[in-house]
């Protein structure tokens, strides 16, 4: 067991103008030749400043104060440039987290794998080129000679992830450097990628260092981890132990929030109150010490050493770990923060009119003129997002609509609130047309519906202050109110601390930007609220407090929500119906549990068998689902599934199914619907 | 609650205003555009106070006389004090650069945001209007303009302020464009905020840095423009005095008395610098992205 990377008390720290951050504190680590490690923390706890630095690829305005990042034999942080460009292309590689901005866009693939092996000068360039193509094959990309030669936007999200790989696998580097590989990928690209990256591993023996904060893909990828927090590593070993006996209560917490890890609808999530601390600021104690539920006297005044538990390298770093203090306890799991709603009465009176009914929608964007279009003989100049969807939304009730990127389930939501034309099909509120109206009609109807966007603070105008965009709706709607105590109550509402009216978007983390969302949502008492991913871009700790104080609004309002969602595990979470989203069409609808614990469609069961779990004695054997989604301007015929479905027959490529309704109420769009 | 018990930060304008101020005063470059635009504005502004004689008063006796402790730069061919003259002429170019500027800014960002957010067959008439004013050489249009009008201030401000607006206008259209389609546009729309709304509150404080920038460093154009027209004799008329006149008057003299071309062109020289610097040094603080690696 050598070691091929040896990092030893790195501390790195950034010249701001508002004062220095001590970015990375006492790091030391080791990573075995041949292991997968996996480094994870939310986001600023310094996962990506390990890897600039040991790469010297850090800002112009870092500082190493001190540390040896021992690589072979050879300090990393003492090489000189054109020591490290030498170990960078052909010891150590990179896979970076999008693909789309990591590579370059003027150049083939084979021109620009071809620079990669600028080094090799034994080979010809036909012997690149050969070895290009070979290990494009190598990591599934069909007919290689041929794509070889096109650009990466001739190439899909998934497959230039995986020609990313490839090109860093190209060189055969000693130690692999994998940067959040799936972040930007859909579930069932992500199963591929960690499937693929385990593959070549075990071919080519190398070393493969993972930076995530996703706890389901290190859990099915990594042999160690280690868990950093606030530029510290507060424990690190084996992926069994940790994720079987986690002993920092961070690593605890952390494992607790994971919504992967509960299979049940519980309604409530666990999540870690607080914020990140402050790094301009040295800490003085344990830095978990402001969100420790377990912090004692001794953590917010002396630095917690490391401490070895149970079995060879399984280090943490906590007081409550240290055998000689008198504090001496095993931390166990923290308490679950938030309550369990005893006040279920859901309102759940089943009126003669839905409060949402969407009839078979559809929703068409022109890709080109019509000229163009007739001057290139092509008689379809269009894409249709949506494609005949139909579904309810009673008061009170929580719809999850998911489906992979692509699918038009954004462009649905936002149909539905009249942002995006419908081309036919109606939108019935409370029995009214919604698309018939102009917009001088829908506007006091905005007042009863409203949205949240995806991006929590992109979706707040940058130079309005809090105060101002929670009074918003008041304003546009020329509600005549004391506009003070309004936002105030909408603070209070969304558990937002009233100092922060008077801050600008930019100065909120991305969980209180996600809260003034909701107070915006919230301000004239709607009937339902469109959720565009309302947990993307959250750290794991956050999301749950945002999805319980959705449902805690639901309780109390009766709110009906929308969610629109990739991510399954939180919508197995939050929701009592689930509609599934393919190529724009609605492929299963029905009661959320009953889909989640027998899928009828073979898509459905694709993506809940795509789920990454957090439990590495859960490993996936086979992959659940392959290829990629098709698009929208070459519908397959008949089926549009039966490209990538596991159980096609022969009737699924000619004749497109109908919807069938099966016994216990769901509907169906396939042939053969899975036993349930 | 836990959060409530975090400290707060200060609010944004605690923070941002002094960083932004110690950024730009680090500039020498700002620093001096600063103080060049701050002397040619008090100066113009409080010329009565400055003067040490009267604009217009002729003294034949003392005509072309060089620079002395009585005329400090000297006296034209009517015996005029040139220092008088110059203090007066900055008063007519600030007055010109200040009306025509903000008036084509403040036209330039309506139509231009109008052009970026409305319809398309607006954006496109828009867009074919300004590049038509645009085709126009300012001063090929100004020499029209005075053939067909007659020579006058105003005029001169009137082409100013027509041929800087697609200049104005075309900025605001693409950063209007694009903020269009970004989520917190899209969110506004979904309260139901009018167009109106969306532009004036939303839109506006968003497009309006980069433009104010431009404004600055428009400056020293419409100066020039002024004194330019001035100098062919189109624009302000003799005998009040402006930068373009001084000038023109020493043209006709410079082999014997070079110091009245010297004294009209000075003034010019450090308005475009100090506008320059100011405009430049502004964007490097306000605008990051735009600046030159360093």
């Amino acid at each position: 067991m050598t070691k091929l990377l040896d990092v030893k008390n790195l501390n790195v720290d950034f010249r701001t103008p508002l004062g220095r951050v001590h970015a990375l504190r006492d790091i030391n680590f080791s990573i075995t030749k041949g292991k997968i490690v996996g480094i994870v923390g939310e986001s600023g706890s310094g996962k990506s400043t390990v890897i600039w630095t040991i790469t010297q690829l850090l800002a112009q305005n870092a500082i190493i104060k001190s540390g040896t990042a021992n690589f072979n034999g050879m300090d990393l942080l003492k090489a000189d440039k054109d020591t490290i460009r030498g170990i960078r292309g052909e010891k150590i590689s990179m896979v970076f987290q999008d693909p789309m901005t990591s590579q370059a866009p003027v150049l083939t693939y084979g021109e620009q794998m071809n620079d990669i092996m600028y080094r090799k000068n034994k080979l010809s360039r036909q012997e690149k080129r050969e070895k290009a193509i070979a290990m494009m094959r190598r990591v599934g990309i069909p007919d290689p000679e041929s794509r070889i030669d096109q650009y990466p936007h001739q190439f899909s999200g998934g497959m230039r992830q995986r020609a990313g790989i490839a090109m860093s696998m190209l060189v055969e580097p000693s130690l692999l450097i994998a940067d959040e590989p799936t972040t930007a990928l859909d579930v069932t690209m992500e199963a591929q990628i960690i499937h693929l990256i385990r593959e070549l591993q075990k071919e080519t023996d190398t070393t493969i260092m993972v930076v995530s904060h996703n706890l389901g893909l290190i859990a099915e990828l990594c042999d160690e981890v280690i868990i950093m927090y606030a530029g510290e590593i507060l424990e690190s070993g084996k992926i069994q132990e940790i994720y079987s006996n986690p002993s920092h209560p961070y690593t605890q917490a952390l494992l607790a929030c994971d919504p992967a890890r509960e299979n049940k609808k519980t309604r409530t999530l666990s999540v870690i109150p607080g914020d990140i601390p402050d790094l301009h600021v040295k800490p003085k104690g344990c830095v978990f010490v402001s969100r420790c539920e377990l912090a004692v006297q001794n953590c917010h005044i002396e630095r917690p050493k490391n401490h070895q538990i149970s079995s060879s390298n399984h280090f943490a770093k906590c007081h409550l770990l240290d055998p000689k203090s008198t504090q001496a306890q095993t931390p166990t799991n923290p308490k679950k923060v938030t309550k369990t709603k005893v006040n279920s009465e859901r309102f759940s009176h089943k009126d003669e009119i839905h409060l949402l009914n969407v009839k078979n929608i559809q929703v068409r964007f022109p890709i080109m003129t019509k000229l163009k279009a007739k001057l290139k003989g092509i008689n379809k100049p269009y894409v249709d997002a949506v494609f005949n969807a139909s579904l309810t939304l009673e008061r009170g009730e929580t719809l999850g609509l998911v489906g992979e990127s692509g699918s038009g389930k954004t462009t649905l939501g936002r149909a539905i609130l009249g942002l995006v034309r419908a081309k036919s099909g109606s939108v019935e509120y409370n029995g009214l047309d919604l698309c018939q109206l102009t917009s001088r009609e829908f506007k006091p109807l905005r007042r009863n519906m409203s949205m949240m966007f995806q991006d929590p603070i992109g979706s707040l105008s940058p130079r309005q202050t809090v105060r101002s965009l929670m009074i918003e709706p008041f304003k546009i709607h020329g509600i005549d109110k004391n506009f003070d105590e309004e936002a105030k109550r909408l603070c209070d509402t969304v558990r937002l601390p009233e100092n922060f009216l008077s801050r600008y978007p930019h100065e909120l983390s991305g969980g209180q930007a996600r809260r003034v969302g909701v107070a915006r949502a919230l301000a004239l008492n709607p009937e339902f609220i469109i959720a565009d991913e309302p947990t993307a871009g959250l750290d794991v700790s956050v999301q749950g407090e945002i999805l319980n104080l959705m449902n805690d609004l639901q309780d109390e309002h009766g709110i009906a929500y929308l969610v629109i969602s990739h991510n399954l595990p939180v919508v197995r979470h939050i929701s009592d119906k689930l509609a599934i989203m393919y190529l724009g069409r609605l492929i299963e609808t029905g009661d959320s549990a009953k889909i989640f614990d027998k899928p009828a469609h073979p898509y459905t069961e694709a993506l809940v068998n795509g789920i990454p779990q957090p439990d590495p004695k859960k490993r996936r054997k086979l992959l659940s689902i392959e290829g990629e989604i098709p698009s929208l301007t070459n519908r397959p015929p008949g089926c549009e599934f039966h490209t990538r479905c596991k159980y096609v027959q022969k009737k699924c490529k000619f004749d497109p199914p109908s919807i069938k309704t099966l016994s216990d109420g769901r509907e169906v769009l396939c042939h053969f619907p899975l036993e349930i | 609650m836990k959060i409530q018990k975090k400290k707060t930060k200060p609010s944004l304008p605690d923070i941002i205003l002094p960083e932004k101020l110690v950024l730009f005063l680090r500039n020498p470059m700002g620093v001096l555009g600063l103080t060049l635009v701050l002397l040619i504005i008090i100066s113009a502004v409080f010329a009565p106070l400055f003067a040490t004689h009267n604009p217009f008063t002729m003294d034949i006796a003392n005509r072309l006389a060089g620079p002395s402790f009585d005329n400090f730069l000297g006296t034209d061919q009517l015996g005029r004090d040139t220092y008088t003259r110059v203090l007066y002429g900055g008063r007519v170019a600030l007055q010109v650069a200040a009306i025509g500027v903000s008036v084509s800014l403040v036209v330039g960002l309506t139509l231009g945001m109008i052009a970026g957010y409305g319809p398309l067959w607006l954006d496109n008439m828009l867009l074919l209007l300004f590049d038509a004013i645009r085709s126009f050489p300012t001063i090929v249009l100004a020499l029209a303009a005075v053939a067909l009008l007659g020579p006058s201030l105003s005029l001169v401000m009137t082409i100013v302020i027509i041929t800087s607006i697609p200049g104005y206008a075309r900025l605001a259209r693409t950063s209007t464009l694009s903020i269009k389609n970004t989520e917190f546009i899209l969110a506004e729309q979904s309260l139901g905020a009018s167009m109106k709304r969306v532009l004036a509150i939303h839109i506006m404080p968003n497009v309006i840095g980069p433009l104010l920038i431009l404004a600055a460093m428009d400056v020293p154009v419409v100066v020039t423009i002024e004194a330019g027209l001035s100098f062919l004799g189109l624009g302000v008329q003799p005998p009040t005095a402006s930068w373009g006149t001084i000038l023109n008057e020493g043209y006709l003299i410079i082999r014997t008395t070079p110091w009245i071309v010297i004294a009209g062109g000075i003034p010019l020289i450090l308005t475009t610098l100090g506008f320059t610097f100011l405009g430049e040094s502004l964007r490097d603080v306000f605008d990051p992205r735009l600046r030159k690696g360093k």
